[in-house]
């Protein structure tokens, strides 16, 4: 069912895109639909497990193992020992639900949030594409299985954030995105294999359940190695800074991707694998360092912005930072308050971008400098974001408030243990938590609470826009499109009165993460504790900075701008590019001779370097047979027609005499019997004279001009150098101790028939044995063919200097200007095609 | 007139060609010959084609064949390769005989097609190459017609394979 669940999302983004949904009032509710059924398919699946012990449940949970609720395998490269494995137990629902449940609310959204957008098919194809790689990560029991749908959501969110491709704002933060996600991607392999290899199966179940992998030597490098994977995809300090530049993306997408799903993928790896990797001293510092600059940063900066939507990005960003500060520890209640916090976000920071992107498209403005007093204008969205701000500022008893209390809780009670990291971690959340309600209370009171009048004291003072008028909605949004993000932060709102329901399903995520049953549950009220106490005063400090943001916001535009992760990145970039160009000019910026010349000597090199390695004695033939008559005959043919060619002055005569050098080289394969080869060389020699003898004939008789010593000089030494790499290249081949060495043509001769079914060995080599090497060859000669085509049949490419030097046949010139700078190509290009034939 | 000559060998030569490089494609498992060559081979028939007819009436017949023809030669190498998927492994020779009515017993595998695959891709290739240079010498041809007096001394000949030559050498004898 879980293979089916995905087959039914991808399908269906195929349909929507079909049915062209911009054109159908009724797609937003049918693209929320398979989400929605996967949904419903989940929690019924579960439910009977969560519920305990009753009857069929409890025998068939004795017959899985670790708490999974289904699992299901599937054959896939068998060679190579993958499979697609699926098991759905407490964490893997906790996530599928999110996904489902929030992609249902953002596909019924996206309908509206892209009417009348001829690609609303194209995004929704994307979506679900994303959806079914997000639902396969999540639900994914196998190492590699993971990795194939991790890197799917990497490709999915690339498309997704770069949807308005026609912005090169969207391009550069997809890009970014994507460099940075794929980066990361490519270290979580290496470290995937390494953690495999060690642990001896990629089965994750079967690696969270051996104990004992942090002894190991290489403990270290797979740690770094992950958390480099999870750390890039969910937005972690260093690498923060690419959620916030993804948010080019249209809402839906930053909604879905960018709060409640992607940048989840992270932590939700992090959590799948903390029964096997934590425990040690270096997870923890790693992910309460990382995690707890990333909380601060996130939470800080949030402050600063302006856009609605980059404000949210920073504040998820910090909310991830406190997940991963959270998983560093082991505690249960740790673990508990990192599921709650995952669902409480969900739940409020989903809907918030929904609401950011409704202003949005109501308003047209997303800047707070110019909202104000949506309250009255979108009395309903305003409902939903009040909802969702409250529960992000922590406010009780909102779900925002459960989740801070677990998570201080937890840090709490690992400080009181004696534990130096817990008393950091908790002064960092309090801090953040400060924070977090500052920005909660700027977005709130400058986007929809206050008045928008002129008679706004602070913003008519403070700032140098002047007046605040009250935005004007241009659009009202249809009612589905406002019941999304209020049906999310609805449920979010009702969570917390409903904890004792979901418990079962809160403390079996929890259970999946710790290895092991979870005892703790979550509670809305803890009593009088120093907890509250601090929780209580991060809240009024919030206010009092809410009320000092001026200065806050002052003080932060005063940090240096080209400290900011984006500037740092793009400089990098541009390094990179700057490389490429200079790699390429270094080695490609010349003429014909002169690259000729370094691809030769390049061969040269390694033969000459063998040849000081080897007493000249080696190499002379066993036999000593000296060449017959026919040969000498061909050998000086070939060596008169070569200094033909060199002295030769006209370009026909050199054409003709290197078909000679050709030629008696065909002769040379066919005394020793190798008629394929004959055959081969014979038409390219053909072919190749033809060819060249068409272009040269069609041009003025030309006489080559005499060269210049030093290039002359120059040629010579690498004519010498081609000559004596083919030459002792052939020698070491006959040398007594290569022939000595096991040869490989034996095999091909002796198995050319039986396995083969052919008796022409070449050809049995070429299309059977060795038939990956001649696919490839045949793919360069299609690049080729198309980097030709493009050449020859470009309309005109440089024009060569002589034809602005005749203002006296201005009129042929602009006729023949295309063909003028043809003319040039062919001249230029024709030896280089006859090299490549 | 040369291209009396050229057209006649043509009529001839031609079909006799492209036969030769039907021939030489199929035998080439057994006997020498294969894809390469034979895609060489009807690339050679398509020149005198193109010696005799001119490229504008060679491109008009076959031209728009030619980038598919790439195209569907790798497509069919690599098809060929696939078929060896369903006994495991990317192209493992996989052989089935036909007992056909006229041909005879014969013996035919993946590695056959995908010689097929290559010939198609060596063939269309070469061909366009020939056709694109034949366009562009021609078109260098009717320049030089039309500026031959004026610009003698640096006409496009000048820009030779050794391109780094100053364009005053008619002057030295």
């Amino acid at each position: 069912m879980l293979a089916a669940s995905l087959s039914l999302i991808i399908v269906s983004g195929v349909i929507l895109y079909w049915i062209q949904p911009h054109r159908r009032a009724w797609a937003g509710w049918l693209s929320a639909l398979p989400p929605l059924a996967v949904t419903v398919w989940q929690l019924a699946t579960a439910l009977p497990f969560l519920n305990g012990d009753a009857g069929t449940a409890s025998s068939a949970k004795a017959a899985l193992p670790n708490g999974a609720i289904l699992v299901e395998q599937y054959r896939w490269i068998e060679s190579l020992g993958l499979e697609l494995s699926f098991r759905l137990d407490g964490l893997s629902l906790l996530f599928g639900l999110i996904i489902s449940g929030v992609g249902a609310a953002v596909a019924l959204y996206t309908h509206y949030y892209l009417e009348n957008d001829g690609r609303q098919g194209y995004f929704y194809l994307s979506l679900f594409a994303f959806m079914g790689s997000m639902l396969g990560l999540v639900w994914a029991d196998n190492l590699l299985t993971l990795f194939v749908f991790w890197e799917g959501t990497s490709v999915t969110s690339y498309l997704l954030i770069g949807y308005s491709h026609q912005s090169a704002v969207a391009r550069g933060g997809a890009r970014n995105a994507f460099i940075v996600t794929a980066g990361g991607g490519l270290a979580l392999i290496a470290g995937m294999i390494l953690l495999g290899q060690q642990s001896g199966t990629y089965t994750i179940s079967e690696i969270v359940a051996r104990p004992g992998l942090t002894d190991l030597d290489l403990y270290p490098a797979i740690l770094i190695l992950i958390l480099l994977g999870a750390f890039s995809k969910s937005a972690q300090f260093p690498f923060h800074w690419w959620l916030p530049g993804a948010m080019a993306a249209p809402t839906p997408a930053s909604a879905y991707l960018h709060s409640a799903t992607m940048v989840k993928a992270g932590i939700y790896l992090l959590a799948r694998l903390h029964p096997a990797l934590s425990g040690h001293p270096m997870w923890l510092w790693a992910l309460l360092i990382f995690g707890g600059t990333t909380m601060l940063v996130g939470a800080i900066t949030a402050v600063r912005h302006w856009d609605m939507k980059a404000l949210l990005a920073y504040a998820t960003v910090s909310q991830l930072g406190i997940l991963t500060t959270l998983l560093a520890f082991r505690s249960e209640a740790a673990l508990l308050a990192v599921v709650v916090g995952i669902l409480a976000h969900a739940l409020y920071k989903g809907p918030l971008f929904l609401v950011a992107g409704i202003v949005d498209h109501a308003t047209g403005v997303r800047d707070l400098r110019k909202l104000a007093g949506l309250r009255s204008s979108l009395p309903v969205t305003s409902a939903a974001a009040l909802l969702a701000t409250l529960s992000m500022a922590g406010i009780p008893p909102l779900f925002g408030f459960v989740s801070k209390e677990a998570l201080l809780e937890s840090f709490f009670e690992s400080g009181e243990h004696g534990e130096i990291a817990g008393w950091i971690a908790f002064g960092a959340a309090t801090l953040a938590g400060t924070f977090f309600v500052t920005y909660s209370l700027t977005l709130l009171w400058e986007a929809f609470l206050r008045p928008g009048s002129t008679g706004e004291a602070e913003g008519s003072t403070r700032e140098s826009s002047g007046h605040i008028v009250q935005t004007r909605v241009h659009h009202a949004p249809a009612a589905p499109f406002v019941a999304a993000p209020l049906l999310l932060a609805a449920t979010g709102t009702a969570a917390p009165f409903a904890l004792q329901p979901l418990d079962a399903f809160l403390t079996s995520a929890a259970a999946s993460i710790a290895g092991a049953p979870v005892h703790k549950h979550a509670a809305l009220w803890h009593g009088f504790t120093p907890v509250l106490l601090t929780s209580l005063l991060a809240i009024a400090a919030g206010v009092w900075l809410f009320q000092k943001r001026y200065y806050l916001r002052r003080a932060l535009a005063l940090l240096p701008e080209n400290l900011r992760g984006v500037v740092l990145f793009q400089n990098f970039l541009d390094g990179i590019y700057a490389l490429g160009q200079f790699t390429a000019r270094f080695s490609q910026g010349y003429t014909l001779a002169t690259q000729a010349a370094i691809v030769l000597l390049a061969a040269f090199v390694p033969v000459a370097v063998a040849l000081l390695q080897i007493a000249p004695g080696d190499l002379l033939t066993p036999s000593g047979v000296l060449p017959g008559a026919p040969e000498t005959v061909l050998i000086l043919m070939t060596v008169v027609s070569a200094y033909v060619t060199v002295r030769i002055r006209t370009s026909l005569g050199a054409i003709v005499s290197l078909g000679v050098v050709g030629v008696s080289v065909t002769l040379f394969y066919v005394f020793f019997s190798a008629p394929d080869l004959a055959l081969t060389q014979l038409l390219i020699e053909v072919l190749t004279v033809v060819l060249l003898v068409l272009v040269f004939t069609k041009l003025p008789p030309d006489i080559r001009p005499p060269m210049q010593k030093l290039k002359q000089i120059r040629n010579v030494l690498v004519a010498l150098a081609a000559g004596a790499f083919g030459f002792f290249l052939v020698l070491f081949n006959t040398s007594e101790a290569m022939q000595a060495a096991k040869s490989i043509s034996g095999y091909f001769l002796h198995n050319a028939v039986p396995k083969g079914n052919g008796t022409n060995v070449v050809n049995v080599i070429l299309v059977d044995f060795r038939a990956f090497d001649t696919m490839g060859e045949i793919t360069v000669l299609a690049l080729a063919a198309l980097g030709g085509y493009a050449l020859l049949n470009a309309p005109r490419v440089n024009l060569p200097s002589w034809t602005s030097q005749r203002p006296e046949s201005e009129s042929t010139e602009s006729r023949q200007n295309p063909t003028a700078a043809e003319t040039e190509q062919s001249s230029t290009e024709s030896p280089a095609k006859a090299g490549e034939k | 007139m040369p291209e009396l000559y050229l057209r006649f060998l043509n009529r001839i030569l031609t079909p006799v060609l492209l036969l030769l490089s039907l021939y030489l494609l199929l035998r080439g498992h057994n006997l020498p010959g294969g894809g390469f060559i034979a895609g060489l081979m009807a690339a050679a028939a398509f020149q005198l084609q193109i010696l005799s007819r001119g490229h504008e009436r060679v491109r008009r017949t076959i031209g728009p064949y030619l980038n598919s023809g790439i195209g569907l030669g790798l497509a069919v190498a690599i098809c060929a390769g696939a078929v060896g998927l369903l006994d495991g492994i990317f192209f493992k020779g996989v052989w089935f005989s036909l007992n056909l009515p006229v041909l005879g017993y014969l013996k035919i595998g993946t590695p056959v097609i995908f010689d097929l695959g290559v010939f198609l891709v060596v063939v269309s290739v070469a061909t366009s190459y020939l056709l694109g240079l034949s366009r562009v010498s021609d078109a260098a041809a009717l320049l030089r017609q039309d500026t031959d007096a004026p610009v003698r001394s640096d006409s496009p000949a000048s820009v030779m394979p050794d391109a780094n030559v100053e364009p005053s050498h008619r002057a030295e004898p």
